[in-house]
């Protein structure tokens, strides 16, 4: 059993940029339509914006508020398709016999983006970048626990996907649109008066039966289960059925 | 500022994804690293490649001159001149 107090929670999707919308999407779920806009991360000066992609643009913006001037905060970084726009581009080249740009090349790995977030943000602690399956959100919370009893008080994930190109159409097919979610969350500490926030506690079980999948990704389920009065969700992979659960 | 001084720093700001920036900010004699415009080491590989590719031009990655050529819009315009009428004769 884990359990967290999810402090903040900050996220971006195209159309979706403050809390009252995302407060009516929670409530009327639909598909965003995905015109590759991107937050403007206009809080960086030209120079630090040159080599933001669309992810690492939509993850700086979910994430900055989230993270004090002073504060140093371990970081999870989670997608399940990372930077698929890039990696066609450069597959595209290769199959082209061009010379692949050196920016472009250099950035394609996964943990990219929480590079640019420790440069950018000055932050020397724990990084992790992760990828997994459509279960990925629950395996961000899970580094997440490790980080937080390992004595961590506050751990920022943030769980970002990119609309792939239409390429990907007959593989990829759980990212209805783009979406970066950044959570700060801590332990819970019975002592502790907490006055905001919500608390709530994850476990795992066996999945015996079918894996049906649901019909929002996991994070984004957990964001509408954040703005309704939602008590319980199960979010089922294979073997494994995650339950969370809203804790007083 | 010449017409291929534009092209260049235009080409530069395309290249490099400079966001607000434009042609006026980058005039001829600015230096491009460090100090300057403030670019750097990946930026230089990024800008050859395009200056190759932009004005079918070959840039020897080991020559000496290299970093003299990138200094500013302005050398880099006499670099991409003399290698253009070096092809064309």
């Amino acid at each position: 059993m884990m359990e967290f107090h999810i402090h903040h929670l900050h996220a971006w999707a195209p159309g979706l940029d403050t809390n009252e919308a995302w407060q009516a999407w929670a409530h009327h779920p639909t598909r965003r339509p995905d015109n590759n806009e991107q937050p403007s991360c206009d809080f960086l000066p030209t120079m630090q914006r040159r080599r933001l992609s669309r992810l690492a643009r939509m993850t700086m913006h979910a994430a900055w508020p989230l993270c004090g001037e002073e504060e140093q905060l371990p970081f999870v970084f989670a997608s399940r398709h990372g930077e698929t726009p890039r990696t066609f581009a450069l597959l595209g080249d290769v199959a082209d016999e061009q010379p692949l740009s050196p920016t472009q090349f250099g950035l394609s790995v996964h943990n990219a983006i929480a590079g640019q977030w420790s440069i950018l943000r000055g932050q020397h602690g724990e990084s992790v970048a992760i990828a997994g399956e459509a279960d990925t959100f629950e395996h961000a919370m899970v580094e997440a626990a490790t980080l937080l009893s390992d004595g961590a008080k506050h751990v920022l994930v943030v769980m970002a996907e990119e609309r792939p190109p239409a390429a990907y159409d007959d593989w990829i097919d759980d990212v209805p649109f783009s979406y970066a979610v950044a959570l700060k969350v801590g332990g819970i500490e019975s002592a502790e008066k907490v006055s905001s926030g919500e608390r709530w506690l994850l476990r795992l079980e066996l999945n015996a039966g079918t894996s049906t999948s649901g019909a929002w990704p996991h994070v984004l389920d957990f964001v509408r289960a954040m703005h309704t009065s939602e008590s319980t969700l199960e979010h089922t992979w294979k073997t494994r059925r995650w339950i969370w659960q809203r804790s007083p | 500022m010449n017409a291929l001084q534009q092209d260049i720093a235009q080409l530069i700001i395309d290249t490099l994804n400079l966001e607000d920036v434009t042609v006026d900010d980058i005039p001829p004699d600015l230096p491009l690293f460090g100090e300057g415009l403030g670019l750097d080491s990946v930026d230089a590989l990024e800008l050859a490649l395009a200056l190759q590719k932009h004005y079918d031009i070959r840039i020897a990655s080991d020559s000496k001159d290299a970093r003299q050529h990138f200094t500013t819009v302005a050398t880099l315009a006499a670099f991409v001149q003399a290698q253009k009428d070096a092809c064309a004769s």
